[in-house]
């Protein structure tokens, strides 16, 4: 079978060593969600576009819809689990908490990377770089004037 | 601490209980269940609108490495039924045409997307692979795409039984129609037209099903709005008891309608874990999801208004055509272009009212609920219309609509359809959102941007919202459903208490709202009340969380069984203690005297005493309820929007937007605060951007996101609330619905405003959405009307 090709990786995933025989096919928010059990990545379109699949490569936000594990090969990945420390919520948990930033939560993980992206590379945006940072992602819920607020403020803390 | 002190928990705005799991990736949806050595299945779906299948054959697929097996319509004869809908009669209309809806094609493909075959596979790369494996034969037959061709003599028949393509045709009339068109000052008329589009919630549909051949029982999650029904259905379907069907609703990625329906990928998944042993798992893909869930709100309206000098509405008559797809939602008839008409009416005194509605069958994916359904093209229309005599009159459109308004002291109003609006705040919210917005200085703003080359303009759309049917009202639509909901509240011996509901959430708020319901009745802690939902086996019956139905109707049996709960704890407390009832209350989780706030006994340790009998008290200690609610409630709200339109690119933007709304007493604003703006960004989605468009043959043109496009954080604004606060006098807490209300104003609104910004061209937007390409057609065919007139 064409598609039996596979290749051993070796990542960081969340502060820790991951090595792994993959399907070199095999997308990163499968291997992530199924093969390590990360399910806090969510899939919604498949094709790149909604953003709920966005995780941290390197500390840039990506689309693990868009990416193959094994290009993940040497990666530092950080999702979703891996952002409060213990039981302690970061900021941008906890502004999202406080400002009612989510309702189905299944936006909310691409969400949150693409602010830490957003606030790693940019601690003092305004209103309209918050929402143009934010504005590969989509949310069928909350119609985005929260989510906006908890960035900013979660920013504010984090300065 | 007096207790009159104790702040209150129903009313208050505190931060979501569901929160935090969601925040730390706990949530779990349907692609998380923990299942070992689940199977997946993926759907070959007909990239034809219509085809006769000359042949499948599914035996290089079956005999791929990691396939189970390959499964037609033929393998499922005499074992699965197509889905039908009962016969129900619509209250002024001739009954429902049903039709089967085959779980895998049979025979002939009715749309592009309707599912032919499915694989099963150990995952689902290995179970796309065998879709591409299968060899087929579609024979092309003629398609027809577009509703208005569908009613023309000698169009292709969907169905080809029922010798036309039509569902439904219901009319009805009330007052004097005729007589009020004739006597008018003024008669406006226009045809309104509305892209097809659908609900879109993040997470697609699902589903994973368990049997266990020893116990005969069928555990079945699903991404579902209505958990209860899914249940009853499978057990039809499937021939199995419903007590041996157990249906888990886990975290429900988004709903908006689109989830209150049962599929056949559903009963398809329960067949084949009934028939595999074997768990077995569907996660739609977005493809799937655009092509072959359920779209929404596809219609024509031809609506007209008859008005006296001074504004005063006559008369409203409406022909409204639906093009419903091939099949009929399930478990219940398609009634989008009823609810259309029910809602024409508004919150206007209307003394005359004909409308004809028709449910057209087309070769496209079936349509079905989304968010406020079909309200929202009913208020585009009517606000459209009256904007339109108001112009015509020389009046001020928020005058025109003033002087119809239902007064508040005209409550409760019954209105020319004859249902009865028990109460409300129109001309009050009409005249918040527009001090809001700076009504009276916006026409100066306007021509100074005019003369700036900016054209600016401001819409106005007022509404009431149907809430929360009654069983009666729900039946005389069409579906066989309860307008009832049931609750559970349990006392547990610690004396925390666990509220178990016959709904479930899909981001709503249900664990914070209901929670604070019980607290509130029961005098518990926030923290002390836990909300369970989306179980069969361990919550009561319920509907579904759709028809802004759960404030009203899981309220009221939330309120009740609690309020019953907290009478038995009182009168245990009373025999403890030898005070009377009357002198006792639940503040905090302890029982105190009245009078001076002095603790007489805590909730755990009577709830220890009821258990063990030394309190008089010897049953469960749990009440259960049954709320049925009036036969409607009716939020209701004026939204005020103003937009910027450039009339080079076509592009229009939402400069401000304005909601004053009243949805009776508010369980916790700031969810209701979440759904007002969430509703807005998805009205604004079909005002502009959204539409899944057909060419002539039934081919879908816009089958990925990035053809199909929903708004963005660039593309909402801010959405200014106002809250006014008239409970209802029918229901219990004085709850009304606004689930909907959000997404049912802003076609309407923002239409009005982009023809009052293109006013110096004349143009009258009667198309959504307003693309670029809409509104550029809009100005130049104004622009050239006007030069051939001069």
């Amino acid at each position: 079978m064409e598609f039996q090709d596979r290749r051993t990786i070796r990542l960081r995933v969340n502060g820790r060593d991951v090595e792994r025989d993959v399907e070199a096919r095999r997308l990163l928010a499968d291997f992530l969600r199924e093969d390590l059990g990360l399910v806090a990545t969510r899939l919604g379109c498949e094709h790149g576009v909604c953003g709920a699949c966005t995780v941290l490569v390197d500390g840039a936000s990506v689309r693990s819809c868009l990416l193959l594990a094994v290009q993940a090969d040497g990666a530092e990945v950080g999702t979703l689990e891996g952002l409060a420390e213990g039981g302690t919520m970061h900021p941008l948990q906890q502004a999202f908490w406080d400002h009612h930033a989510l309702q189905c939560g299944f936006c909310t993980s691409g969400f949150l990377m693409t602010a830490c992206d957003l606030l790693a590379s940019n601690p003092d945006p305004g209103e309209d770089e918050i929402r143009h940072g934010l504005s590969g992602n989509l949310c069928r819920c909350t119609g985005y004037a929260n989510i906006v607020d908890a960035v900013a403020a979660a920013a504010k803390a984090m300065r | 601490m007096s207790a009159g002190a104790t702040a209150k928990i129903l009313g208050a705005r505190v931060r979501r209980v569901e929160d935090p799991r969601v925040l730390l990736g706990e949530a779990r949806y349907v692609d998380d269940v923990p299942l070992r050595g689940v199977l997946s299945v993926a759907f070959l779906r007909s990239s034809y609108a219509r085809a006769r299948i000359a042949s499948i054959d599914g035996s290089a697929a079956r005999s791929m490495p990691g396939v189970t097996g390959v499964w037609t319509a033929e393998d499922l004869a005499g074992s699965l039924a197509p889905l039908r809908v009962e016969h129900a009669q619509a209250a002024g209309g001739g009954p429902f045409r049903t039709c089967e809806w085959p779980v895998l094609a049979s025979g002939t493909v009715r749309f592009v997307g309707e599912a032919v075959a499915a694989v099963v596979a150990d995952d689902r790369y290995l179970a796309e692979d065998a879709v591409e494996r299968i060899d087929f034969d579609f024979d092309p037959l003629e398609a027809v795409a577009d509703m208005e061709a569908a009613l023309a003599p000698g169009a292709p028949l969907v169905h080809d039984e029922w010798g036309d393509n039509v569902f439904q045709r219901v009319a009805m009339s009330n007052g004097d129609v005729a007589g009020a068109f004739r006597g008018a000052a003024v008669v406006v008329a226009e045809r309104f037209a509305t892209g097809r589009h659908l609900a879109l919630p993040i997470e697609t549909r699902g589903c994973v099903a368990s049997f266990e051949r020893g116990s005969g029982e069928l555990t079945f999650w699903s991404s579902t709005q209505m958990p209860h029904v899914l249940r009853s259905e499978l057990s039809r379907a499937l021939a199995l008891p419903e007590s041996r069907v157990r249906v888990i609703a886990p975290d429900v990625g988004g709903g908006f309608g689109l989830k209150a329906h049962v599929f056949p990928e559903e009963i398809l998944v329960g067949w084949l874990a009934l028939r595999l042993g074997r768990p077995v798992k569907w996660i739609e893909d977005r493809r799937e999801h655009l092509a072959a869930s359920m779209h929404a709100k596809h219609e024509i309206v031809r609506g007209e208004l008859a008005a006296a000098r001074d504004g005063t509405i006559l008369a409203i008559r409406a022909s409204i055509l639906c093009d419903v797809g091939a099949y009929t939602e399930y478990p219940w008839p398609t009634f989008e272009p009823n609810v259309t008409a029910g809602a024409m009416t508004g919150p206007y005194r209307v003394p005359a009212f004909a409308y004809e509605a028709t449910s057209i069958a087309t070769n496209k994916a079936s349509l079905g609920a989304y968010r406020g359904v079909g309200q929202p093209i009913g208020v585009l229309a009517t606000e459209r219309l009256i904007d339109l005599a108001a112009a015509k009159l020389g009046l001020d459109p928020a005058d025109c609509r003033r002087r119809n308004m239902i007064r508040g002291d005209e409550h409760p109003y019954r209105t020319v359809l004859g249902t009865e609006i028990e109460s409300g705040s129109h001309v009050e919210c009409l005249d918040a959102a527009l001090e809001r917005i700076g009504y009276a200085g916006f026409r100066s703003e306007q021509a100074k941007a005019r003369e700036a080359g900016r054209y600016v303009g401001i819409g106005i759309a007022s509404y009431v919202e149907v809430t929360a049917p009654g069983s009666a009202v729900w039946q005389s639509m069409g579906p066989a459903v309860g307008g009832w909901e049931s609750a559970t509240v349990r006392l547990e011996l610690d004396g925390n208490a666990t509220v178990l509901l016959g709904v479930n959430s899909q981001g709503q708020g249900h664990a914070t709202t209901f929670a604070q319901a019980a607290a509130e009745t029961l005098g518990l802690r926030l923290a002390d009340v836990r909300v369970v939902q989306g179980d069969t086996a361990i919550t009561p019956r319920g509907w579904v969380a759709g028809g802004s139905r759960c404030a009203v109707a899981c309220g009221g049996a939330v309120l009740s069984a609690s309020g019953r709960l907290r009478d038995r704890l009182l009168a245990a407390a009373s025999r403890l203690s030898e005070l009377p009832t009357g002198a006792l209350e639940i503040q905090g989780g302890i029982v105190r005297r009245a009078a001076d706030g002095g603790e007489v006994v805590p909730v755990r340790e009577l709830a220890r005493a009821m258990a063990l009998g030394r309190a008089g008290d010897d049953g469960p200690l749990e009440e259960t309820a049954r709320y049925e609610p009036p036969p409607l409630t009716h939020s209701n709200a004026t939204h005020v929007v103003t937009v910027e339109v450039d009339v080079e690119t076509g592009q229009v933007k939402c400069l401000r937007y304005v909601v004053a709304e009243d949805c009776g007493t508010m369980m916790n604003p700031l969810v209701v605060d979440g759904q007002i703006q969430g509703g807005v960004a998805q009205g604004i989605g079909a005002a502009l951007y959204e539409e899944l468009v057909y060419d002539e043959n039934g081919q879908l043109l816009t089958g990925t996101l990035m053809d199909y496009l929903p708004p963005t954080s660039s593309d909402v604004p801010r959405v200014e609330i106002i809250h006014f606060e008239t409970p209802s006098p029918y229901t219990l807490g004085g709850f009304k619905g606004m689930g909907e209300g959000g997404a049912i104003g802003p076609p309407g609104a923002i239409a009005n405003a982009v023809a009052d910004a293109l006013a110096p061209f004349g143009a009258r937007p009667t198309e959504i959405p307003l693309t670029p390409e809409r509104v550029l057609a809009l100005v130049d065919r104004a622009r050239s009307m006007r030069e051939g007139g001069e």
